[in-house]
This record gives C-alpha cells, structure tokens and sequence, in this order.
C-alpha cells in the first residue's frame, strides 16, 4: 500500500470520531471487513441460523464463530455504513451553515 | 481557566451535535432499508407457471440431485443436527416438483425422473437401515406404544411423496405402495381410541397426522376410495382435543392418549394449515388466520413470524431453530410462513417475507441456482414448496381425474 495513503488513513482513523471524517472512517473500516469476511467464503456459514453447522468438518464451534462474524459485519454493512456516512454528510452540512454568533 | 472551560464544552456541543446527525441518519435510513429488498409477492408466487424465484430455486435443487458430492455435502452438514432434515428435504422437494409439472408441462419429464429417483433411494433407506435412519437418536430411548413400531411421521410423508408423483402422472408400482401405507395409516388410526398414530414412543404430532390425512385424501382420489369419515372423525377429535384454549391454535404434539403435550408453534402451524385445506377448508381459514395474528410480525417493513403465540412459551427446539431476542423471530417459523401466506393468497405477508429472506437469508447465486445460506437444503425445499404450491390441491379438491 502506498505511504501515503496508509499515513492518511491512519490519520483519519485516528481523527476524532465525533467528526465528519471519523464517522466515513468507520465505515470505511466496516465495509473493509465486511468485503475480507464475504471473500473468504463465511457467507455459507450463516446456516447456524437454523440450526445447521456451515461444513460438517468444522464442527458447531467454529461454524458458530464463523457464522456470527459474517452476520455482524453484514449487518453493519448494510445498516450501519450509510447511517455513518449519511450522519456524516448531515454534519458537514451543519459544520458549514452561517454562523449566528 | 477561560480556555479549559470553553474546550470541554465546545467538545460536548460537537458530541452532541454528532449524535444528533446520526439519530437523524438512522431515522432516515432505516425505514428504507426495505425498499432495497421489496418486491411483489409474485416474485416470489405466480398463481400459473413458474415465478423467477421458484426457477431459481428448482435449478439448485437438480443440482444437488444430479451431483452426488454435492448432495453428500449438504446431507452431512444437515445430519449433523437432525437426520428428519434429510428426510423432510425429500419430500418437500418431491411435492414441489409434483406441482411444476404441472405448472409447467415441458419439464414433467424432468420432475418425474428426479421425483421417482428421491421416492426409490427413500424408500430403499427405509428399507435397508429401518425406520431409526431418518428419525432424531432419542426414538430409540423407549419403545413404542403400539407394536411393530411404525412412524406416522415417514408413513405420511412418503404417501405424500407417492401420492403426489402419481396426481402428477399414474405409476403402478407407486400406486401399490401407496394403498400399502394407506391402509397401514388406515388401520392404525381406526384401531386407536383416540385416533393417534406416534411418531416418536408415544410422540404423535399434529403435523404428521395433517399430512397423512392429505394423502389418504389424494390415494381417494387416485383409486376411488373414501375415506371422508375418518378425516371428518380426526378433524372433530382435533377441534376437541388438539385446540389450545387461549389462542385457539392447534396444538404441535400430543401423546397417544390425545393428551396435548406441545402447544401451538409457528414452525409446523403454517403447513398444518396448508393440509386442513384438503380436509376442512373452513378450519384451515380459521388457523391461518389465528397464526397470521397472533405469530406474524412486522419490522421496517419487513416480515417474520413467532414460533409461539403470547399464550404459550415454548424452549427453542431442532424445529424452532434459534430464537432471535426481543422480536422473538424463529427461522423455522419464518420459513414455514412462505406456506401459508403462499397457500392463503395473502400477498403483503408474502411480499414482506420474501423482502426478510432476501434481506437475512444471505441469497448466493450461481448462474441459475439460488440458495439462501441463512437456511439448509430442507429449508430452501420448502420454499420452493411454498413458491410451486396449489395445482396438487386443487387438482384433487375438484376432484378431476387425470
């Protein structure tokens, strides 16, 4: 990864997270883990869910661990990601607006 | 003194102001998150042909009966938890197929070849490896009341099976079989004072009965018997035995006395309905619609169903699967609700259920075939049951003989 950008995103990461750039920084980090968890295939493991192990080698702990980290992340994905970048454009604009004092 | 003043509360003006501006996305984006996953209930059920879904969902399930490896791996994984899945996963999809041949006439003789190679290699099992095969390890902790020990619970579904292969085109072979387990189920109920067949050592369940009395219903209609009394007998003895008193929904188990031991539960009530439509249309109105109330829910415009009604608190079992907090949401319930809501017409709480499986049943597609991860191969079967169902039953309501 290039200096720069990994500098610049620990910065950000670092950034206070009650600010328009710590809230895109989350979701960045979120939609980071959620992309590493899909890609490695823990999608078919969410079968815990019913009651089912994800592969009969792995055994119910595993696939419980397995199955609830994709869970999380997916979750946070797909609620979490734009509630923080929605909160974070609402902020920016609030940042910007005139100032009545 | 000044300046340490002003920062901690220019920090908490900030901090606030943040958590305002996420109070407001999360009210913004929430109740539209719905919108990504809705579509109308006819992507999921078409009243004629086959809907995308179903397609989709056909397509896996060939897959995995043309594929031994495959269906080994999914049959592992299932029998891990319960070896009823294995069984259940047969014949929901030996049902559903029954109806696309119907539904749609070109891929009869496809349905037909997988239906009639899962009907052989089920009964074979039975056969070879006896009734303990496809039943949960502790039917063998006590023996049976009535002896030689039998299962309503694999006597009825493999007469479905049967039955419904021969609605779908006539076997002699199957129809032979097929008046052998009647007449087994028959005799057995007749010969019970309180009507009751187990399915576990003194283990009768309201599911099983339903579905065995569907399919004495069907054989009627394939060899011109009639056995309209002994429904009308066992639907009477369930009005005054099987019904729980608060909620007025049939109870899920019962010993073979008629004793209820179960109470009503969400994951067997929405097939229960579905066959009552076969002996008691009128019953079967009443229990979809005492389980839609009092088990159906509804979140952000998404829906789900409960596995007990206010009324009962049961434990989460192998059917309820895990319960989810606070929204009581049970898996098994949930996808059992395609059922009814298929069976019942009723499009808002199919739309909204197909909006929540494709929301948290974690869709994977690959080319044509569709599975949910979130469920199993069982679970997607009845799916594609509750997407094809309703040219089976009505075939045999009207009693039109092919």
């Amino acid at each position: 990864m290039n200096v720069n950008l990994r500098q610049r995103m620990v910065q950000n990461w670092r950034s206070d997270f009650f600010s328009p750039r710590g809230f895109l920084a989350r979701a960045l980090v979120i939609s980071a883990f959620f992309l590493a968890v899909h890609l490695a295939g823990l999608r078919d493991y969410t079968s815990v869910l019913n009651g089912t192990v994800g592969s009969a080698s792995a055994g119910w702990k595993t696939s419980a661990f397995f199955g609830l980290a994709y869970l999380l992340a997916y979750l946070a994905f797909v609620l979490l990601v734009p509630v923080l970048i929605l909160a974070a454009g609402i902020l920016t604009v609030w940042h910007r607006r005139p100032h009545q004092d | 003194m000044n300046q340490t003043l002003e920062n901690p509360m220019k920090r908490a003006k900030r901090i606030l102001a943040a958590m305002a501006a996420l109070i407001v996305a999360a009210a913004m984006w929430l109740p539209c998150v719905h919108l990504f996953f809705a579509r109308p209930a006819s992507a999921f059920y078409v009243k004629e042909g086959l809907s995308l879904k179903a397609r989709a969902l056909a397509a896996r399930h060939m897959q995995l009966w043309t594929d031994p490896q495959l269906r080994q791996k999914e049959l592992d994984r299932m029998r891990v938890s319960n070896a009823e899945w294995d069984f259940m996963g047969r014949s929901y999809l030996v049902w559903a197929l029954a109806n696309m041949g119907l539904r749609e006439p070109s891929s009869k003789p496809a349905c037909l070849q997988t239906m009639d190679r899962i009907i052989d290699e089920t009964q074979q099992l039975e056969q070879q490896k006896g009734i303990y095969f496809f039943l949960m390890p502790y039917a063998k902790e006590r023996p049976y009341v009535v002896q030689p020990a039998r299962s309503l619970f694999l006597d009825g579904e493999i007469a479905l099976m049967l039955a419904s292969r021969c609605v779908l085109e006539k076997k002699p072979e199957y129809e032979a079989a097929l008046t052998g387990r009647v007449n087994l189920i028959v005799t057995g109920l007749r010969r019970s004072p309180h009507l009751a067949l187990e399915s576990y050592p003194d283990e009768c369940w309201t599911f099983d009965h339903v579905v065995a009395l569907a399919a004495i219903r069907m054989a009627d209609y394939l060899d011109g018997r009639d056995h309209a009394v002994l429904s009308r007998d066992w639907v009477a003895m369930a009005r005054s035995k099987l019904v729980h008193p608060v909620s007025g929904l049939l109870v899920s188990s019962f010993t073979i006395d008629g004793s209820p031991v179960i109470g009503p539960e969400g994951s067997s009530l929405w097939m229960v309905a579905h066959c009552l439509q076969l002996l008691d249309p009128g019953f079967a109105r009443d229990q979809y619609d005492r389980a839609r109330r009092q088990l159906g829910g509804s979140t952000l415009g998404f829906s789900y169903a409960r596995e007990w009604p206010e009324s009962w608190k049961g434990t989460a079992d192998i059917d309820s699967g895990p319960i989810i907090p606070f929204l009581d949401i049970s898996a098994g319930s949930s996808g059992m609700a395609f059922i009814g809501a298929s069976a019942f017409g009723d499009a808002p709480f199919l739309a909204a259920l197909n909006a929540t499986i494709d929301f948290a049943g974690f869709p994977a597609r690959k080319k044509d075939a569709l599975k949910y991860c979130a469920s199993n191969q069982v679970g997607d079967a009845a799916l594609l049951y509750a997407a094809t169902l309703g040219p089976i039953w009505d075939k045999v309501k009207e009693g039109w003989k092919p």
